[in-house]
């Protein structure tokens, strides 16, 4: 058959093209707000590095109280729900967008909550649905010790975030209920038994999900910290947390190369220009099943690169600035990337599908409920092709992503420490090739 | 599993209103069914991949037709369920779709499908575990002799016969000089087979045929390529660059003279042909399998089929009026639900056993009335081939509207029959 102008994936795990229905996007003169953004990014790391000074990017204290929900209770009520999802999946409706295991997973959990924790703090900490089981189970059996998996940092956590990524982008069926809520519960279990062998803090370095969503939040302007029995709320410049960060290990530096050739792949992959290079007919695409070894050597392939790309940089920074300045905090920066990526790549996706959520919980044995007081509504995708409401969408990632650049470029000046200003080039070029790159991805020819 | 569709499917109250006086009376009867296990039919949904905005769209129809054929008495009294199982629009996926359908839902046939390539790969595994399966995919692989005895086009003409039907009215009204431009794979393909054959077949001429790479998104240096002395200019371009190619189009006619131009409306499904940047197309011409626009002599069952899909006059949701459906096509759906009704009544259908006796019943179906079952128009089947046979409209674009200017008739698109599947055994 053929392909509509305004066609539109719906999932991030079903492929999210929807993250840009491109036909009105395709008419605007993108090229010149790639030139602009570059052009600011490369700007802005040339009077940061000029101006010897930087925004301090203080934490700032606004309250503090008890704590009022202990993160056990919130962690066992989530694995609850977590529950009731993993049998929706099994015993629901076979239509991934009318079943709540597909929906919330999707929308929910790989959207929403990192778009919320990116303004408002890590969410995912209070909905850990491992924290409270592991810490139930580990008192039950009397447990203290550890088997030593926390010699090995994060590359558990990165090898789990590699699997996901394939599941997610890969794979003939990511949003099938059944095959989510079987995947889910494996990996719930296997977690699980790890934590409980390992201890509970083991899920910071080693349950992918907690290090992404953890790293993801860390430019909230807004966050919390827990000690004892209080909570300090906090406020900051995004990028505050971040300065206050140890310095990444080789692990958690793997996570976040990982993390940005995740993102740039998925977007790269429904691309016009990627299926030329890959034989496929991007009007009529063949479907996953026709391209899963090719897109898995093109999501190694991108983080091969974007590796090698990052230790090259930070290479050639070192041989400039003569000073041997340490990997593991400038690569702190990209975590300000990583999240822009984020938030700009699955916007529309949480505006199509979060559609489907919604109804879906508002109503969820589709009997006219109206649990969240919604009235009845049709799902609606009418902005996909709207000549102004697509330009200001565009507009919002387009935000996004310049505002995470310059968050980078600030904090990968302030991380290097003292060295000479042109040390910063190298750094300076790459940022400003992600800008391109990002912004690209957004506004090119998209299958779908 | 049977279910409202989400958010609201129109109360049975908003059909019979849309209805009129009580069109649907005489069918409803007290839901009986209390004792009566339900009838299951499978829906292989292209609920994701690049089918998605097809898929969206037929799921919303299929829901208001099961409602409508749920309240109006089920098949044969017993209450009618779907399950939708989403193929991702991919053939691997699909093929595995229908034996789920079949092997772990139980379900008593199959129908929904839209993508040739899906359909192609899937229809084989339908036929190897002896299960109808009616497509709703416009492709001649069905009447073509691709598929098997198990696999029935009867709700959707196919791209051969709404091509070939075109070329009559284009060449006595528009002009005899034609210029194709079309997307240079299989889909693309079709169309300058079947219409460069029509219009030699109608005493007119294909002067040039231009074939744009698929992964094009600029067109500026083939539309050079259209002769100075083209008359028609027949365009069947598809995907996220069709607003660039109609801009683009319209920058290289300028304010000047321009042929007459005519298209088929898969370019623009699902696109508010009034948005901004279409204005080039004022006054052209579209094929429509169904006219997204009411027009001034739609039958009271098209409004009743409106009101149940939630489809204003405009073609776009009840709900948001910039959200356009697939209207051209999604009566396939409708339709394809209400001959498995009569398929299933006729052949007497109780049990999966009664499988070959639906197929048999339905390859029985000849004529078939305009009514709340065929809201598209009446339309014959063959039963040989089986594929349906119907009219095709041709809309011109008035004031950024799709107004109905010739409707064809159904011999217009007949040919030859190319293959004979009730020779063949079960």
């Amino acid at each position: 058959m053929r392909a509509l102008a305004g066609a539109c994936l719906l999932l991030p795990g079903a492929a999210f093209a929807c993250a840009l229905p491109p036909s009105v996007i395709l008419t605007l003169p993108t090229g010149h707000y790639m030139a602009g953004a570059a052009l600011t990014v490369a700007l802005t790391a040339w009077m940061g590095a000029a101006a010897q000074r930087l925004p301090e990017l203080r934490a700032v204290p606004v309250m503090e109280r008890r704590i009022l929900v202990p993160v056990a209770v919130s962690s066992y009520l989530s694995f609850l729900c977590f529950l009731g999802l993993v049998l929706v999946g099994f015993l629901g409706p076979r239509d991934p967008m009318h079943n709540l295991m597909t929906l919330v997973f999707w929308t929910g959990v790989w959207i929403a909550v990192p778009l919320a924790s990116m303004l408002f703090g890590n969410l995912w900490r209070c909905l850990n649905p491992w924290t409270a089981p592991v810490r139930i189970t580990r008192s039950l059996l009397g447990r203290q010790g550890s088997i030593g998996l926390s010699a090995f940092g994060h590359w558990p956590a990165v090898a789990f975030y590699a699997g996901f990524v394939w599941f997610q982008m890969i794979s003939l069926s990511p949003d099938d209920p059944a095959v989510l809520a079987t995947v889910a519960l494996i990996y719930w279990l296997v977690i699980f038994a790890l934590a409980v062998a390992e201890g509970e803090t083991w899920l910071e370095q080693g349950e992918f999900l907690t290090v992404l969503m953890g790293y993801l939040a860390k430019v909230a302007p807004l966050w919390l910290d827990l000690s004892g029995g209080r909570a300090r709320l906090m406020r900051g410049w995004p990028g505050a947390q971040v300065v206050r960060m140890a310095p990444l290990d080789l692990s958690a530096m793997a996570f976040i190369t990982l993390a940005l050739a995740a993102l740039t792949f998925d977007g790269m992959m429904e691309t016009f220009w990627w299926h030329g290079l890959i034989g496929e007919n991007p009007l009529e695409p063949t479907g996953r099943s026709a391209v899963t070894w090719v897109n898995t050597l093109g999501l190694l392939g991108v983080w091969a690169m974007t590796s090698v790309t990052l230790w090259l940089v930070i290479h050639l920074g070192r041989q400039i600035g003569g000073a041997p300045f340490a990997a593991g905090p400038v690569m702190l920066s990209f975590l300000a990337i990583a999240a822009g990526y984020h938030a700009a790549h699955y916007l529309v996706t949480l505006l199509t599908a979060g559609q489907y959520t919604l109804a879906a919980l508002n109503d969820p044995l589709f009997r006219g409920d109206a649990l969240l007081g919604l009235p009845p509504f049709y799902v609606s995708f009418g902005f996909l092709t709207d000549q102004t409401v697509m330009p200001l969408i565009y507009a919002t990632q387009f935000a996004a992503i310049l505002g995470a650049h310059l968050l980078a470029v600030l904090l990968s000046l302030r991380l290097v420490g003292a060295v000479r200003a042109l040390a910063h080039v190298p750094m300076t070029a790459l940022m400003v090739g992600y800008t391109i790159l990002g912004l690209w991805l957004l506004s090119t020819a998209r299958s779908g | 599993m049977t279910r409202q569709l989400i958010g609201t499917a129109p109360s049975r109250r908003a059909v019979l209103k849309g209805a009129g006086a009580g069109l649907l009376a005489a069918g409803f009867v007290a839901p009986v069914w209390a004792q009566a296990a339900p009838i299951k039919l499978g829906f292989q949904l292209h609920r994701t991949g690049i089918g998605a905005a097809y898929g969206r769209w037929y799921e919303r129809t299929a829901q208001a037709a099961l409602k409508v054929v749920n309240e109006t008495g089920g098949i044969a009294g017993r209450p009618v369920e779907i399950i939708f199982e989403d193929d991702g629009t991919d053939p691997k996926r699909g093929a595995e779709v229908v034996e789920k359908l079949v092997s772990q839902h139980n379900c008593d046939l199959i129908f929904g499908p839209l993508f040739s390539h899906v359909v192609i790969g899937s229809a084989p595994r339908a036929g190897e575990l002896k299960v109808p399966y009616l497509v709703c995919s416009e492709g001649f692989h069905v009447a073509g002799g691709m598929l098997n005895r198990w696999s029935m086009q009867p709700g959707i003409t196919d791209v051969r016969a709404q091509v070939s039907s075109m070329a009559p009215w284009v060449l006595a009204n528009l002009g005899k000089k034609v210029t194709m431009v079309f997307p240079d794979y299989a889909f693309g393909h079709d169309h300058r087979d079947f219409f460069t054959a029509a219009v030699e077949a109608g005493g007119g001429q294909v002067i040039a045929k231009i074939a744009v790479p698929p992964t094009e998104t600029s067109f500026t240096r083939y539309l050079p390529q259209i002769p100075s002395d083209t008359e028609v200019l027949y365009h069947v371009m598809v995907g996220p660059a069709v607003l660039t190619f109609v801009k683009e189009l319209g920058e290289f006619y300028g304010t000047g003279a321009r042929p007459q131009i005519f298209g088929f409306i898969d370019s623009l499904e699902a696109v508010d042909i009034a948005a901004p940047g279409l204005e080039f197309l004022e006054g052209s011409h579209f094929w429509e399998g169904h006219c997204r626009a009411k027009q001034a002599d739609a039958s009271d069952h098209e409004t009743v089929y409106r009101a149940a899909v939630g489809v204003d006059d405009n073609g776009a949701s009840v709900s948001d009026a910039k959200d356009v459906s697939t209207y051209a096509h999604m009566f396939s759906v409708w339709e394809t639900l209400f001959i498995i009704k009569a398929g299933m009544e006729a052949a007497g259908y109780q049990s999966v056993a009664d499988r070959q006796k639906f197929v048999e019943a339905v390859e029985a179906m000849t004529d078939m009335p305009e009514s709340l079952a065929h809201v598209q128009g009446n339309k014959v089947f063959n039963g040989k081939t089986h594929q349906v046979f119907g009219h095709q409209f041709i809309s011109k674009v008035e004031g950024g509207k799709l107004m109905k200017v010739h409707t064809t008739r159904i011999e217009d698109g007949m040919y030859d029959d190319a293959v004979d599947y009730t020779s063949q055994s079960f």
